[in-house]
């Protein structure tokens, strides 16, 4: 399934935006990945085509940021921060708490869709830990009652 | 820039001086002091990548390693290469390459001509202090119509990368993921196809990427190799001939920046594969006259009744009626030998079939698929097309025909077989059976690929050696021992004892050649004087 | 002598609520710098003046940001200047507030560096989890467009510069700067060879600079205040005002601004509140982001500057304050960082690809009780070997945090092969 017109068009609009075309390839898959959720191999191939790139190097570029997902994530894409700040500030605790509580391990997907959970690298928010982002927005400060409250009210 | 052209800068290497041109990088600089520095990743016909860190060698005035691939010489520049600092970092990057590596040397077929095994010989500490869990990854993944890829193995090295990036500009290879979970493939679904794919299993220092066409059947430590020169194609890439119990058992690229610097085609890399299912023509055949059915005779009376017999047509309807049908495929001293028994037997007429397929490509291939066509016109008095030829022999203007090295009967189909009603004596020299073999009154069995001395010019106009590596086939010969053998019955000279003598011969007929002898033309071949290249001509 | 009453310079529009805006920027004097820059002065003279101020990169390495610019080739031909807004070192996040707080001074600043190095294409690399403060860049940048503060013919000057955002996509090398010209070339973040610099082969093989947010912050200070005035904050070599990151066990978390040479204690128990709980005493301090070597407690009576902390046998780093109490088991901090090195490594080179994980392996048998004594001093020899002899500073980023945390911790290492267990006393759940 090719992208919609619209991100078709930002598309084109991000080449143009570089003396290299080749520059716009993080912004392709970013582009790609806000309307699909994930850059999927068929998405891959498509960008190859449209930049006139090798596939096995747009794959090879994919693979290489923790940001491009290949497989479809959860409505809400919990991202933990476990690098050290945020391991001072009780992270660990948090995440055991996310998993019992959504019945999920790092790396999974409630079966509804609603949640996917992972563990990412210091996010620069080590003042705020401990401390996720969900899909774009940064929760900061979090303690247990807040992160019980912030889940419940996503649906 | 040419290095004779670069300014000539002096250096220090491990406490001796050498002075190479600027630009020059210190494992090349080294090299010419005969002293090594290990690595893996650098290639000379590649871009520099410096990702091993196996080059590591300790500068004066500067305070960390550098890597030798990609650091320049420099007037005065003053290096170790066996410093304490230097050998402390080689030998912890061999000790961090094996971790993760298998170590599964007795069954790897990279095994006994592995770098990463002779470096960890020469430069690791026989010990690892490693008792983790290795990182896993795809093993024995058919990655491509000629090549198994081993994920363990590999020291992401990025050669294989570079060389499908820079040299075929194929693109098929990437590196996935990231950390020690880096890992070499192509994209998912895709495969490692292209013409020249068997070059990165030459760069693999390791055996990460495995040739199937010889995965498991060979030991190394047992081939010998013999350097030559492939017959595939018109390029005549260099190669080595890896042979052990009188058979081929690879075919890998030998260095050399005026040919091929350090690749090969895959077709022609396996071409022994295909000689090998060829069928064997080993005694001389005579046609039974009128009872069909062959017999075999030995060499000189074969020698004798050829000489008879086209005797006879000459001195019936003279001499011009004898004609020839040179080979690229065949050496130059054959295609001289032939060219002296037809002016021998008073004829004059000589084809050179044409052996085109595909187009000439950018890299090495070329079109003509015979290794020695601009010898035909240089030596071989090649002078007619074989559809001028046919003509002759079909409206009787040639009765008797001496095939060297070709098969038209099988090439050019009906029209030949017409031909072949109308000559009187067909003589065929020839290292296999074909359909012209079989149809020819007389077949003198010749030496094949790799059993023979021989010399061939490029179509560049690069004079280069076959070597033999296997002993000769059953009574096969080089074809200008048995063409030579008749001419002299026919009053022609003395035939040469060997190979040196027949080159020698055949240098003293062709002007361009004057002078040379085969030392001079050596294991990268000579350069013939390129005002008169025989590119372009015919 | 406490820092009190020092009135910060950096972050003096961040507590509006609109600072973020053009116009709140303006008023408080924004972008005057930028115009008497390119009204004034020529580029020559704003490059001394940076020069003369003795700023010194805030990113982490110090380098002094007036002879960094001067590397840069003289004359017309394409060169770049590229801001390194990708900023992930753990224990860092003061990029990031002056991104979303306050853009406008981050471009101002950004402007008068392309103007001092003769670029007409600016690139910002904005690190791809920041999606925030990404939205308020952009936003900025095309205000700034409008108010024609950038663009074509900037303030009526003849001088022309666009600006171009860019996303990374998660990666922490690509902070590394030839790494993030990899990757702002849309290719794997992989760290080049040097020589050539950037400075000579940069972004598409043209003459680049690469500069950290907060460094290009102080630019419009010392333009609009003089080199003078600039060098008199902090101290000698040291100069001017500097964020502070401080995390961990610390009552107040935040971004803190003073001089360079803010004492570490006064940072911490004075402006951070102090130790979160009261019966947790100080244990150690990793005062320049989490690749630099830790101080323990009785260590940190230490000035926070690039030199002293160089005395101290640490670095400033990126100025990320990890503060730890008595709870923290080094076995356990070195891990996690540990961890983040391994997850981080790009695997390009063996020693940084191969020895990250190793350290892991080795990190979380001591930490599981599983240890010997020797894996101690393995621990070390692996960054001797891994230390100096890799293409980017990473194997260094990882091999000395590991170095003295061991050399530091010993005891506590050793404890964990003897005892098959922690030395610290772990705390009570804190919340």
């Amino acid at each position: 399934m090719n992208p919609s017109e619209e991100t078709r068009k930002r598309i084109d609009a991000a080449i143009k935006e570089y003396p290299r075309p080749r520059s716009a390839l993080l912004a392709v898959l970013h582009l790609i990945q806000a309307e699909r959720g994930y850059v999927a191999k068929e998405d891959q191939e498509w960008v190859a085509q449209r930049m006139q790139l090798p596939s096995a190097e747009v794959a090879g570029v994919v693979s290489f940021y923790t940001m491009f997902r290949t497989a479809p994530p959860g409505r809400h894409h919990l991202q933990v921060c476990r690098t050290l700040s945020c391991q001072l500030r009780g992270c660990r605790e948090l995440l055991q708490h996310i998993r019992a509580k959504l019945g999920i391990a790092e790396g999974g997907v409630t079966p509804d869709g609603r949640f996917s959970l992972v563990t990412v690298e210091c996010l620069g928010s080590c003042g705020t830990a401990p401390m996720m982002q969900v899909n774009d927005d940064y929760h900061e400060n979090l303690t247990r009652d807040g992160l019980d409250a912030l889940l419940d009210s996503m649906k | 820039m040419a290095d004779s052209q670069r300014e000539p800068v002096t250096l220090t290497i491990d406490g001796r001086s050498v002075t190479v041109p600027a630009g020059t990088n210190l494992i090349e600089a080294a090299r010419t002091l005969g002293i090594e520095i290990p690595h893996f990743c650098y290639h000379r016909n590649l871009s520099i990548a410096g990702n091993c860190r196996m080059c590591l060698v300790d500068i004066e005035k500067v305070p960390k390693n550098q890597i030798a691939c990609s650091t320049s010489v420099a007037p005065g520049m003053v290096v170790r290469t066996r410093s304490e600092k230097a050998v402390k970092a080689r030998q912890g990057v061999m000790e961090f390459l094996l971790i993760n590596h298998p170590l599964d040397c007795p069954i790897c077929d990279q095994a006994g001509e592995c770098v990463l095994q002779d470096f960890s010989y020469h430069y690791g500490t026989g010990g690892s202090r490693f008792e983790g869990e290795k990182v896993h990854n795809e093993k024995n993944v058919d990655i491509g119509p000629h090549i198994v890829f081993d994920g363990e193995r590999c020291i992401k090295c990025t050669r294989c990368i570079r060389f499908c990036d820079e040299v075929t500009h194929t693109h098929e290879l990437a590196l996935f993921s990231r950390g020690d979970h880096t890992i070499i493939g192509t994209f998912p679904g895709s495969r490692l196809d292209n013409d020249y794919s068997g070059c990165t299993v030459d760069l693999c220092p390791v055996g990460a990427l495995t040739l199937k066409e010889f995965r498991f059947r060979q030991r190394v430590w047992f081939l010998e190799n013999t350097p030559s020169v492939c017959a595939g194609c018109g390029r005549g890439c260099n190669v080595d001939l890896a042979i052990n119990e009188n058979r081929i058992w690879r075919m890998t690229p030998r260095e050399n920046d005026a040919v091929n610097r350090s690749w090969m085609c895959d077709e022609g890399r396996l071409s022994f594969l295909r000689y090998q299912q060829t069928e064997r023509l080993g005694r001389a055949r005579a046609e039974a006259t009128g009872a069909g059915g062959a017999r075999e005779i030995p060499p000189e009376p074969a020698w004798e009744m050829a000489a008879a017999t086209l005797g006879e047509i000459a001195r019936k309807h003279g001499g011009g009626t004898i004609a020839g049908i040179t080979s690229g495929h065949a050496t130059l001293e054959e295609q001289a030998a032939l060219s002296e028994l037809i002016a021998r037997a008073g004829g004059s007429r000589i084809a050179l079939p044409v052996h085109e397929r595909g187009e000439d490509d950018a890299l090495l291939i070329r079109k003509d698929k015979t290794a020695n066509a601009a010898g035909a016109r240089l030596a071989g008095g090649a002078n007619c097309s074989m559809e001028e030829l046919l003509s002759a022999v079909r409206t009787g203007q040639v009765r008797a025909l001496v095939v060297l090295r070709e098969d038209p009967l099988a090439d050019f189909g009906e029209e030949a077989k017409v031909a072949r009603g109308a000559l009187d004596f067909l003589l065929t020299l020839d290292w296999r059976v074909t359909p012209t073999v079989n149809a020819s009154d007389l077949a003198l069995p010749v030496s094949a690929y790799g059993e023979m001395d021989g010399s061939i010019v490029n179509f560049e106009g690069r004079l280069q050696l076959l070597r033999p590596g296997l002993r000769p086939y059953q009574e096969s010969d080089p074809a200008w021992r048995p063409l030579l053998e008749i001419a002299s019955r026919l009053g022609g000279s003395a035939v040469p004892k060997s190979f040196r003598e027949a080159f020698r011969w055949t240098a003293s007929r062709v002007p361009l050649f004057a002078g040379i002898d085969t030392p001079a033309v050596g294991k990268l071949g000579l350069q013939l004087d390129s005002t008169s290249s025989p590119r372009g001509e015919a | 002598m406490s820092h009190d009453a020092y009135s910060p310079l950096l972050l003096k529009n961040i507590h509006r609520a609109d600072s973020a805006t053009l116009a709140a920027y303006r008023e408080s004097g924004g972008y005057r710098a930028l115009e008497r820059a390119l009204k004034e002065m020529s580029p020559e003279q704003v490059l001394e003046e940076v020069k003369a101020s003795g700023l010194r990169g805030r990113g982490g390495a110090g380098f002094p940001t007036g002879m960094k610019w001067s590397f840069m080739p003289k004359g017309e031909g394409e060169k770049y200047l590229v801001l390194n807004a990708d900023e992930s070192e753990p224990g860092t996040f003061k990029d990031r507030l002056l991104m979303e707080r306050d853009p406008h001074l981050v471009l101002e600043g950004f402007l008068i560096g392309c103007y001092a190095v003769g670029c007409r294409h600016g690139y910002i690399y904005i690190r791809g989890e920041f999606v925030h403060a990404h939205r308020v860049l952009l936003k900025a940048v095309e205000d700034a467009r409008a108010a024609g503060l950038a663009g074509k013919n900037i303030l009526g000057s003849g001088f022309d510069c666009e600006i171009t955002l860019y996303r990374g996509a998660g990666a922490y090398i690509c902070g590394e700067e030839t790494a993030l010209l990899e990757s702002l070339e849309g290719k794997r973040g992989m760290p080049r060879l040097k020589p050539p610099f950037p400075a000579q082969v940069g972004l598409y093989g043209k003459p680049t600079s690469v500069n950290n947010v907060e460094t290009v912050a102080n630019v419009p200070l010392i333009v609009e205040m003089g080199s003078s005035w600039y060098a008199s904050i902090g101290r000698p070599k040291n100069t001017g005002p500097k964020l502070y990151c401080v995390s961990g066990h610390v009552r107040r978390p935040g971004v803190y601004e003073f001089p360079l040479g803010v004492p570490l204690k006064e940072l911490v128990f004075e402006h951070a509140g102090g130790m979160l709980r009261k019966d947790r005493p100080l244990k150690a301090v990793v005062p320049g982001g989490s690749s630099v070597p830790i101080l323990p407690a009785e260590k940190c009576d230490v000035l926070m500057d690039f030199d002293s902390l160089a005395a101290a046998g640490t670095m400033l780093g990126s100025a990320g304050v990890i503060v730890m109490d008595d709870s923290v088991c080094m076995v356990d901090a070195l891990l996690n960082l540990a961890r983040f090195y391994a997850h981080e490594s790009c695997g390009q080179c063996t020693p940084c690809r191969e020895g990250c994980g190793w350290y892991v392996q080795i990190l979380d048998r001591l930490e599981r009780g599983e240890g010997k004594s020797s894996d101690l001093d393995l621990l070390l020899d692996l960054s001797d070997r891994i230390q100096g002899n890799t293409i980017c500073p990473l194997g260094d980023a990882v091999a000395m945090p590991v170095r003295s945390y061991v050399n530091v911790f010993r005891d506590e290492f050793q404890h964990h092969v003897t005892q098959k267990r922690c030395l610290a006393k772990p705390a009570t759940a804190s919340r």
